[in-house]
């Protein structure tokens, strides 16, 4: 099933354009991830699936993006409802200052998801137990989130997201700052998440897309190259420049 | 080669030791002067803080003031206490004339007949009974107490004269002059008599004039900053604007001053020499200063955090105030106390608006009018008599005091408040 499909969509910062005609499709309840080296633009796409780039007044994006068939760019479509479905995960960790409980609450508060103390309870452990936290913080749910570990806080980041139940969930480099550890386990989470969520993560470890991912797109300098399944990607691209990336002869 | 090198070396390690040396004597010359202006202050100031009283026998002589067998409390408080004051300075010397009588009765405050009265109305019993009664020293006398009056100047020169400095030896030698913790001093308007002035109109008037600057200044200022730094686009319109703000907060103060008087005053009408304009007036100074702290601090909030709640699909005033505007607020606060302190510092925008005025009474409202704690120094310093100059340093020191508090304060706010970022 495609959950999302992206045609022809162009990017521009100003009068610079940085993507150029991307069409897409990402399946659900898989992982896909974006390679490509630094500037190619795998970010920029990736923030257009939730109108991040609304934020950044220079920034304007054509094309049409449809999620459940549905153009996320059409005048209609409300963005706080879309952030609603589709959540983020970004490169630092970034709990807000505040307790583990209300790092995790702040999302079915704001959409009026929980009725009462024990359903915002409920939702709390659930978010948690999924993003495999709650072990380690069920004693601690009043203390600030920023003082876990640089792995916890990403994962406290990623019961955030998976606060509001999301279709969706954009990771963008969620590892690039944590220790080999932290890595593992928050790899091991994405496996378990896209039973749930479709999840697409930008990465700069091929290891870490030929491991999580079922399906890969490779962008250089605002093109994508190429996409299809990582099995394929890997093995036998179709093209040479994926071919000489994978390889590591440039990037 | 090598040797050159060595050189080199010697050379900027030696460049590195002038340059700390030069640090640090400028240094020692910033503490050199405040060390030199806070002894000086305090050395003046401090004797203002007590106050020089005679104790004189009162005869309490019911015929003297005209009261009748068993008075009751009316009567008390409209009986003539004239004459019984007079009285009791004369007798200090029986043997004086009438001019001598005269200079006896300037030796207290001419606040001296109150002082008698409410001897005796909180002691009715008093009546046809002597005691001894507690009168402030005049401000000359209490100068010479104090050592502070140059007793060697030829009698023409001075205010006290040679017949008053005897008596008042003699009253020093039997132990009849005391010298009490000067609570006047906080409880008294301001007053022509150097020994009655107090600081409690400029104090209440500073105090209503920061409220109100505060209440003015700080929503303006806030709800500006968070409009400009969270929502306003940037073009050159804001850019105008920006510069503008800066522009604003390096006006002259008495700049300001004249607006308040051609505007509030001239204008809207408001009443002159109060509380209320001083702190609209201030509030336009304060303006800038908040602006650029609010600003500054809104900056120092990491865009991640407003990615994070903006991803979280909150809205931008969501963000804003959920996240952004309450952690920014240490920054915001303390960087308004700042700007309060240095606004409760300022003098000429409130000589304009007429706070300069001669208040005698404590205002109850930012309605009434007042004087404040700068102006208060500036007027004092103005004045002839020798009781005000430690009274200048007096104030000063509660000034500085107030100061250094509110600073205080700002930073325990910031330390204590401030989020550190994971």
């Amino acid at each position: 099933m495609i959950k999302i499909k992206a045609k022809d969509v162009d990017v521009f910062y100003g009068k610079k354009q940085a993507l150029f005609n991307i069409s897409l499709d990402i399946e659900e309840n898989q992982v896909t991830a974006l390679i490509g080296p630094s500037g190619c633009g795998k970010s920029t796409f990736l923030r257009c699936l939730n109108r991040m780039n609304d934020v950044i007044d220079i920034c304007s994006v054509k094309g049409e993006i449809l999620i459940n068939d549905f153009n996320i760019n059409d005048k209609s479509c409300d963005v706080v409802r879309l952030r609603e479905k589709i959540g983020m995960v970004f490169q630092k960790p970034n709990p807000f200052p505040k307790t583990l409980y209300e790092n995790v609450s702040y999302g079915p508060t704001i959409h009026g998801m929980a009725q009462s103390k024990q359903e915002m309870d409920e939702i709390v452990e659930t978010s948690l137990k999924k993003a495999a936290l709650w072990e380690e913080v069920k004693d601690r749910l009043h203390e600030p989130g920023t003082g876990l570990s640089g792995g916890q806080q990403q994962r406290l980041c990623i019961a955030r997201a998976i606060s509001v139940r999301p279709e969706v969930i954009l990771m963008d480099e969620p590892c690039s700052a944590l220790d080999p550890i932290a890595t593992a386990q928050i790899e091991e989470l994405i496996d378990e998440l896209k039973k749930e969520h479709t999840i697409i993560i930008v990465t700069h470890s091929m290891a870490q897309a030929a491991r999580v991912s079922q399906n890969t797109g490779f962008f250089h300098l605002g093109q994508l190259i190429e996409h299809g399944s990582t099995d394929k990607i890997f093995k036998n691209p179709d093209n040479k420049k994926t071919q000489d990336y994978i390889t590591g002869r440039f990037g | 080669m090598n040797k050159n090198k060595e050189q080199l070396l010697n050379k900027r390690y030696k460049a590195e030791q002038r340059f700390r040396l030069y640090g640090l004597s400028a240094i020692f010359m910033a503490l050199l002067f405040l060390t030199i202006f806070i002894f000086k202050i305090f050395s003046t100031g401090y004797s203002a803080f007590q106050k020089t009283w005679l104790v004189v026998p009162v005869t309490f002589d019911a015929e003297l003031m005209m009261l009748d067998q068993n008075p009751s409390k009316e009567d008390l408080q409209d009986a003539d206490y004239y004459d019984i004051a007079l009285k009791s300075m004369a007798d200090l010397d029986p043997k004086a004339n009438e001019d001598q009588e005269n200079e006896l009765k300037r030796m207290v405050s001419y606040f001296f007949e109150k002082e008698i009265k409410n001897e005796l109305l909180n002691d009715p019993n008093l009546i046809g009974k002597t005691k001894e009664v507690y009168l402030t020293a005049s401000d000359d006398l209490d100068q010479v107490f104090k050592g502070n009056y140059p007793r060697d100047l030829p009698e023409d020169q001075r205010r006290v004269s040679d017949y008053q400095l005897k008596i008042f030896d003699q009253l020093v030698a039997n132990g009849k002059v005391e010298s009490k913790f000067n609570i006047s001093f906080f409880t008294n308007a301001d007053s022509r008599e150097a020994e009655l002035a107090g600081i409690a109109s400029s104090f209440m008037g500073s105090i209503f004039s920061i409220l109100v600057c505060l209440m003015i200044a700080f929503p303006v200022a806030v709800l500006a900053a968070i409009y400009l730094e969270e929502f306003a686009p940037k073009n050159r319109f804001t850019d105008f604007i920006e510069v503008n703000i800066n522009n604003l907060a390096a006006v002259p103060s008495i700049v300001f001053g004249l607006l308040g008087l051609g505007v509030l005053l001239a204008i809207f009408q408001l009443p002159r020499s109060t509380p209320l304009v001083g702190g609209i007036t201030l509030s336009l100074m304060t303006l800038p200063t908040i602006i650029i702290a609010a600003r500054a601090s809104l900056k120092a909030v990491p865009p991640s955090i407003r990615e994070a709640a903006l991803a979280m699909g909150a809205s931008r005033m969501q963000t804003t105030m959920h996240h952004t505007v309450p952690l920014s607020m240490p920054g915001t606060l303390s960087g308004t106390i700042i700007g309060l302190a240095q606004a409760l510092g300022e003098t000429a925008p409130l000589i304009l608006i007429g706070m300069v005025a001669f208040v005698n009474t404590i205002p109850g409202s930012p309605m009434d009018p007042a004087a404040s704690l700068p102006v208060q120094i500036y007027i004092w310093a103005e004045s002839a008599e020798r009781g005000f100059v430690e009274k200048v340093s007096a104030c000063i020191m509660v000034l500085l005091g107030f100061l250094i508090i509110m600073n205080l304060f700002a930073q325990i706010i910031r330390h204590k408040f401030e989020k550190k970022w994971s």
